[in-house]
């Protein structure tokens, strides 16, 4: 579930100053919540008009494993000429407060903004906010919205060290960081629809769906894909195009599944059980709107 | 090089014309020429749909499922128009627990000020206009809840309205928002705070009808669904002999997590319900009993006024003067009819956990027959 583009490069890591055993390691990999995506580009469609970029602060949580969560995001006043960039630091702490006291496993592990480049107040802000979480180093992650023409919209996560032979809070080097989108698998089919929202021809769908519907579109992709591999399949048979080895050897494990349990009378055993769920949830559900209906009875 | 040629065989060999679905054009809603008629200022177009933010369904997805309980509530901030409840921000409200209520709700009434002070300043909607709150199993009624939303009535145009999550559902795979608002009967009852028998029957209050649904959209905006298009558009991986898996990525690759035969809820929910039904036993109990006491003490101060017009009307025949009647209200005190409030509750409950259940079992008939069709052959 990798964010942004594919590189075979190797991503460099700073070497920290001779790696005292008090320096958190520099992070390996950053994990973003799709709800920080959304709550960026919904920051981003409310800018004013003289506003180029938007920036906020990211929440989170850093784990032992140099690998830093980002959880959940806010957004940050700020502005920026061609000469200054002023960024409001009572609302960033009075906001950050406020979330503390909803969730406050998350921290401050850095900030966002949109649009890809990176500049002179990008290092400023960068330094401010590094400041601010010291000893953690501070995570950056542009997000480009797609909104210019021949950019890609993607999400790129950066951590920054000084560079320079006397450092300075202007000039720093950015090394970008891996990406990874990460959400708990509870909440996949809330993605789903929205996803599915997304494809719509009107961005809107109707709530709320029934089980049914949901199982109806995920068989019918099934048996589509199904469909796919037959074709696939009867091709190679027939001779028209030249067998796969790996695809055969996938197509082997997958439908060599052991069906065992399913002969040895465990589908009606569990036939059973649900037929049972069934008859006893509907006898309730009567039994209950029985029960209020005589609440309602005059003697 | 493998893949490609697969595709292509694919392509040549499908159906054709399943392959090719003609592109759907977007609907474009028409700009009204003025938009006087849809702006009401004093709430008068009644609420027919709420429209909720992708951004919103995030937020409350995370909120209710990290704070593993049902105790994740919210605000939800928009504005309406047209009928439609437009819900656009929402901020999750700290978890309050139940000592020192006073302090708790002080500090919770200036937290969601400095919060909504705070939206403003970066243009988010700052207006109120309702709830969110996350719920296991389809029950959501509980006092907490109806007593927030009655509270908050009268402040908020069209009475507010709550967002219902349904977070098992959700990990079922069916992302389940729906939205409701208070009936006027159930607010009338409420406002009188008598919820007595008589009183239920003249408001023709069941569990059912203490809350009605309003049709809920969830809508994602362009700028989002440009962006979820490239996030679950597959890119290929460079390297060439890389796995199947590994070939084409995706941040979001598609998933049938709905697919899954396994039952493991069921039994979570039978619990649930044999409680819900001992809850609503125990409730029925005290209610009875009150009501015996009632009868008890009506019936003893009937004896009392029959036994007092009896010698009155001796008293009279005697020539004197007759002694007092109305001393009964002072001499028993008859309790005031229980409220049926929680009862009614508790079995609205169990009646959400058996639907939840039913449908469970309904789509794990499905989904047995399915696999052991595919299986049969």
């Amino acid at each position: 579930m990798t964010l942004g583009i594919p590189s075979s490069a190797i991503h460099i890591q700073p070497a920290g100053p001779a790696a005292l055993p008090t320096t958190p390691r520099t992070p390996s990999l950053v994990t973003i919540h799709p709800v920080v995506l959304f709550s960026i580009l919904d920051h981003y469609l409310r800018r004013t008009d003289s506003q180029d970029r938007v920036i906020g602060t990211l929440l989170g949580t850093r784990s032992e494993s140099d690998v830093i969560e980002v959880r959940s995001s806010f957004a940050v006043l700020h502005s920026e000429t061609s000469e200054q960039v002023a960024v409001d630091m009572d609302y960033h702490k009075a906001m950050y407060e406020l979330h503390h006291k909803v969730n406050p496993r998350e921290v401050i592990v850095g900030w966002y903004s949109t649009g890809s480049n990176l500049n002179t107040f990008s290092a400023l802000i960068q330094n401010f906010y590094s400041q601010e979480i010291a000893p953690y180093p501070a995570i950056h992650v542009t997000l480009n919205t797609g909104v210019d023409t021949n950019e890609k919209a993607g999400v790129t996560a950066y951590v920054s060290s000084p560079v320079g032979v006397f450092p300075k809070p202007e000039n720093c080097v950015f090394t970008p960081v891996p990406t990874e989108l990460k959400f708990h698998d509870a909440e996949r089919s809330g993605l789903d629809l929205l996803t599915e929202t997304a494809a719509s021809p009107s961005s809107t769908s109707v709530q709320p769906t029934t089980d049914f519907e949901i199982l109806e579109k995920s068989i019918g992709s099934v048996s589509a894909m199904l469909d796919r591999v037959l074709t696939y399949v009867r091709a190679v048979i027939a001779g028209e195009v030249k067998g796969d080895a790996a695809v055969g050897k996938y197509l082997m494990d997958m439908l060599g599944a052991s069906t065992e349990d399913l002969e040895k009378g465990g589908f009606n055993a569990s036939l059973q059980d649900t037929l049972m769920f069934s008859y006893l949830a509907n006898l309730v559900r009567s039994q209950a709107e029985v029960s209020s209906r005589l609440a309602l009875v005059t003697s | 090089m493998a893949a490609t040629s697969m595709a292509a065989a694919l392509a040549a060999s499908l159906p054709a014309p399943a392959a090719a679905p003609a592109p759907v054009a977007p609907s474009y809603e028409a700009i009204p020429a003025s938009m006087a008629k849809v702006v009401d200022i004093e709430a008068e177009i009644p609420l027919t749909c709420v429209q909720l933010d992708a951004m919103v369904v995030t937020k409350i997805l995370k909120h209710a499922r990290e704070s593993n309980s049902t105790t994740a509530h919210g605000l939800l901030l928009g504005l309406d128009l047209d009928g439609t409840l437009e819900v656009s921000n929402s901020f999750p409200l700290p978890h309050h627990v139940s000592d020192e209520d006073d302090k708790s709700a002080k500090s919770v009434a200036r937290y969601q000020a400095s919060m909504l002070r705070s939206l403003k300043e970066v243009q988010a909607d700052d207006s109120v206009v309702g709830f969110y709150q996350a719920i296991t199993l389809g029950a959501f009624f509980n006092q907490t809840l109806l007593d927030t939303q009655a509270i908050h009535q009268e402040k908020l145009r069209h009475g507010g309205i709550i967002i219902v999550h349904d977070l098992s559902q959700t990990a079922r795979g069916n992302a389940s928002f729906r939205a409701f608002r208070l009936t006027s009967a159930f607010l009338d009852a409420y406002k009188k705070n008598n919820f007595s028998a008589a009183s239920l029957i003249n408001h023709r209050l069941t569990f059912s009808s203490i809350l009605e649904e309003v049709a809920l959209k969830v809508r994602t905006n362009p700028l989002l669904s440009s962006f979820l298009g490239v996030l679950t558009e597959p890119t290929r991986s460079e390297a060439t002999d890389a796995p199947p898996a590994a070939a084409a990525t995706s941040a979001l690759p598609p998933s049938y997590g709905v697919l899954d035969l396994g039952t493991s809820g069921v039994t979570r929910n039978l619990e649930q319900i044999i409680e819900g039904i001992d809850n609503y036993r125990t409730e029925e109990g005290n209610l009875a009993y009150l009501l015996r006491q009632i009868a008890r003490e009506r019936s003893k101060a009937d004896n009392h006024v029959a036994k007092r017009q009896e010698e009155n009307a001796t008293r009279i025949a005697q020539g004197l003067a007759p002694l007092p009647e109305e001393d009964v209200n002072r001499l028993f005190k008859i309790p005031p009819e229980p409220s049926r409030l929680e009862s009614m509750l508790l079995l609205g409950q169990v009646d959400a956990y058996a639907k939840t259940l039913s449908s469970t079992a309904s789509t794990g008939l499905v989904k047995m027959y399915a696999a052991k069709a595919s299986f049969g052959n």
